[in-house]
């Protein structure tokens, strides 16, 4: 047994992130950990690689109790991690990127010995049986050329577990069978591999044995051979049918109608839809789906390099927040400190953010105006606040949240795109937030709810609409809808 | 709310002011016939008048998160452009509006480079000084501009009006026209949401690059109306004139940000930073203490003044 862990528990805020969990990593072997959005796997590699500390429970390296207090000492145990988000310096080359956080060789005296160095980066590289130049910066790399050379600086020392997280979201299927190739080799060299990932295919082609995480819990751990994907995705996910409250199936006319729209920067290759009046149009997409971006592209705030957004059957000609707000259009974004909220403004002055200018005459605001806008929306949301003066970011998340959306009704807006409305906001208000909603859909506007907590899609949507790999899939009607087939839809391919 | 936070919340708010009260204080009471005596205030409201019409400017810039290190080679620019005009015999008027005019182009030109092309606003307008401060040698041949200015150009540098010097009025005009669109009016409101959160104002719908560029434009105009007034006042125009002026503009600005508790750039603190700043130029001066010595106190204030601010919001490490 390379790695145990014994009831390992790591809590935040009073909710239980992991529980009790009692994992195992043999010598040698790939182990495949899967789990839903929030199941805890990445708080699994953080504890392991030392950037959280554990609340109780015990970790055993090799059948010895051990401390992981930061990221130096689970590297000196020999544990590597291989993000998405690529932990290279784009300026340097492949070998000072190698030697990062290794001693360089050195002649005698103070000389950096770069001969030494670049030998010992490709001996370890004919190891793998890669080649890259190693003279570019890591910013002429490709993204899976960047990936080996992690994988080259994770192999510079004793590696005995190395762990990639998601290490295929931005690689092609050519890209991907090459670090595959690189991953068998390793295998064979004993190396044990922690692959965490959504996609399943990837799970079945790699691993030995699979872990399967829910709701911060170890669900199973079963040997490869034994299962098959859908096996593996009714553990992930609890058989649960959504719940039939008030999901319309008749509406008006379609609001909004998106056509193969895609982004400059690549991310969103090809979404269409259509939002009608009366509906909450869900859509749902794993991390990296692009569902986000989309939104953002839809409302104009990120560019796109093709498609058509029409509101009422009127083409928006040039997408920017102004044309689309113009139109009756908003955006809650999923970043709500990020890109909703201005933190050094109040509560009055963030709610008239974007209708500014309706609270003006030659320019200077009303303020007896505004602050009875801003008064009414308070109570209509039933913000808890000092007053429309408080400072923004005293407020609570969830009453945070309610200003967002206070913001985006003030202009009255015809749809409504949410990205992840109930992000971090506590039960209560995560409820009204549904109902608003909801009402919003009844009084004849069109909704796009975007979640990546499927069970609250199925709760609130309609309709709902599966969102892989920066395009938009199947449609459901959301009658008896189970979670198992959305998320089979979005493992296909 | 217990008292030790009233008594923090006091500081954090008025703290800036408070110190300003005292250094005002020990000069009086070190020399009291010359400091504290109403002749010396109006001169020190003239003595602030060109430091806190270019640092509004410099504070507009600033509400949205960016700089403008230009504005001291504009104001050169804008003194020796009016200086020349006025030898030449064109209409005051004119003479005081068309450096203006040149300078918001310019001013354009900054706001345009950075939003268009996403530069850092430090070095492209680092950049356009020098840019600026070379055009203003080669028009000047490097000369001071001194002979046959007519007097009628420096009439508004020089007279007042009942006792108030008018570069006092211009001054206080400004300062209130400034406040009121900071602090009243949408456009105002904008421009610190803006600075607040750029990504958040631009999905608000608001127009972050038309917004930025009219910042950039003002403080760039209000730059050139200073290198005017300064000529006017001085009745001569030297082509480095208005350099110093940049780094006392963003000394007030940065004093500014500490006045009120919000710690955001704001036009009554800024003109409460140029007034300390000025009232210890003139207080030094008056104690003939050496030009050394008033940079090296004037430095450590500033310096103090911005670690206060930072222990005030418990944001250090």
């Amino acid at each position: 047994m390379l790695l145990q862990t014994e009831k390992i528990c790591k809590q935040f805020g009073g909710v239980y992130a992991l529980k009790d969990i009692d994992f195992q990593i043999e010598e040698g072997e790939t182990l495949g950990l899967v789990g839903e959005n929030g199941a805890g796997k990445s708080t699994l590699i953080k504890i392991l690689t030392g950037v959280y500390h554990l609340d109780s429970g015990a970790i055993f390296w090799e059948g010895n109790p051990a401390e992981i207090k930061d990221p130096c000492q689970s590297r000196d145990l020999g544990i590597n991690v291989i993000h998405q988000d690529r932990n290279l310096i784009p300026s340097f080359n492949g070998i000072e990127n190698a030697y990062l956080g290794l001693p360089y060789e050195r002649k005698s005296g103070f000389a950096v010995d770069w001969v030494k160095m670049k030998q010992k980066v490709e001996e370890v590289m004919a190891e793998l049986g890669v080649s890259i130049d190693l003279n570019l910066p890591a910013s002429m790399l490709t993204p899976p050329q960047k990936t080996m050379i992690e994988i080259v600086r994770a192999m510079m020392t004793q590696c005995r577990l190395l762990i990639l997280d998601e290490p295929t979201a931005a690689l092609t299927d050519r890209e991907a069978e090459m670090l595959f190739e690189t991953i068998d080799k390793l295998k064979k060299k004993g190396t044990s591999i922690l692959y965490v990932t959504h996609r399943m295919d990837e799970i079945f082609r790699l691993t030995d044995r699979i872990t399967v995480f829910k709701n911060g819990q170890l669900v199973n751990t079963v040997k490869t051979a034994d299962v098959d994907k859908e096996k593996i995705i009714s553990m992930m996910t609890d058989n649960w049918v959504s719940e039939k409250m008030n999901i319309v199936k008749e509406f008006g006319d379609s609001i909004l109608e998106v056509e193969h729209i895609s982004s400059k920067d690549g991310i969103v290759k090809d979404a269409s839809f259509t939002a009608r009046a009366g509906e909450i149009l869900g859509i749902f997409g794993l991390g990296g789906s692009g569902r986000t971006e989309m939104l953002e592209c839809v409302y104009g705030d990120r560019p796109a390099s093709g498609g058509t957004i029409a509101i009422d059957q009127n083409i928006i000609e040039k997408p920017s927040p102004a044309h689309s707000l113009e139109k009756g259009m908003v955006l809650i974004c999923e970043d709500r400190r990020g890109k909703a909220l201005v933190g050094s403004l109040n509560v009055k002055q963030n709610i008239v953010l974007s209708t500014i200018d309706n609270y003006t005459r030659f320019g200077i605001v009303n303020e007896k105006k505004e602050v009875s806008s801003a008064k009414n929306q308070i109570e209509k949301l039933n913000i808890k606040t000092e007053g429309p003066s408080q400072p923004v970011l005293q407020l609570s998340g969830g009453n945070q949240q309610k200003v967002v959306f206070a913001k985006a009704l003030m202009s009255n807006p015809k749809v409504l795109l949410c990205d992840e409305p109930t992000q971090a906001v506590d039960v209560k208000t995560r409820q009204e937030i549904h109902k608003l909603l909801r009402r919003k859909a009844d009084e004849g506007n069109a909704v796009v709810f975007v979640s990546s907590d499927l069970k609250e899609v199925l709760e609130v949507a309609d309709n709902v609409l599966v969102m892989a790999n920066g395009k938009t899939k199947d449609l459901f009607i959301n009658d008896g809808l189970t979670a198992e087939r959305v998320l089979s839809h979005c493992y296909a391919d | 709310m217990n008292k030790n936070r009233k008594v923090s919340d006091f500081m954090k708010a008025y703290g800036t002011v408070l110190a300003g009260i005292i250094i005002v204080i020990i000069f009086s009471i070190l020399s009291f016939d010359t400091f504290f005596t109403f002749g010396n205030f109006i001169n020190i409201t003239r003595q602030i008048s060109l430091l806190v019409i270019i640092a509004l400017g410099a504070t507009l810039v600033m509400s949205v998160e960016e700089f403008d290190l230009s504005i001291g080679a504009m104001a050169s620019l804008g003194g020796v452009v009016a200086a020349k005009m006025a030898v030449s015999g064109m209409p005051i008027l004119l003479c005081f509006a068309f450096p203006v005019i040149i300078c918001f182009a310019i001013g354009l030109l900054n706001g345009w480079i950075v939003t268009r092309f996403r530069v850092l606003s430090f070095i492209t307008t680092l950049a356009m000084s020098t840019v600026i401060g070379g055009f203003t040698f080669w028009f000047t041949g490097g000369a001071t501009i001194f002979e046959n200015i007519p007097r009628s150009f420096t009439l508004v540098g020089t007279k007042s009006l009942f006792a108030l010097p008018l570069l006092s009025i211009i001054m206080i005009l400004l300062t209130v026209i400034f406040w009121f669109t900071m602090r009243h009016t949408s456009f105002g409101r904008k421009l610190y949401a803006i600075g607040g959160n750029e990504a958040a104002s631009s999905v608000s719908g608001i127009k972050v690059i038309f917004h930025k560029n009219i910042a950039f434009a003002i403080c760039a105009s209000l730059a050139a109306l200073t290198g005017v007034l300064m000529a006017s006042r001085l009745g001569s125009a030297h082509p480095t004139g208005g350099d110093g002026l940049f780094l006392q503009a963003y000394a007030a600005a940065f004093i500014g940000r500490t006045v009120f508790k919000e710690g955001v750039p704001n036009i009554w603190g800024t003109f409460v930073g140029a007034a300390i700043l000025g009232v210890l130029a003139n207080g030094l001066t008056i104690m003939q203490v050496p030009t050394f010595m008033q940079d090296l106190l004037t430095g450590c204030i500033i310096i103090l003044a911005v670690v206060a601010q930072k222990i005030g919001y418990g944001d250090t490490k």
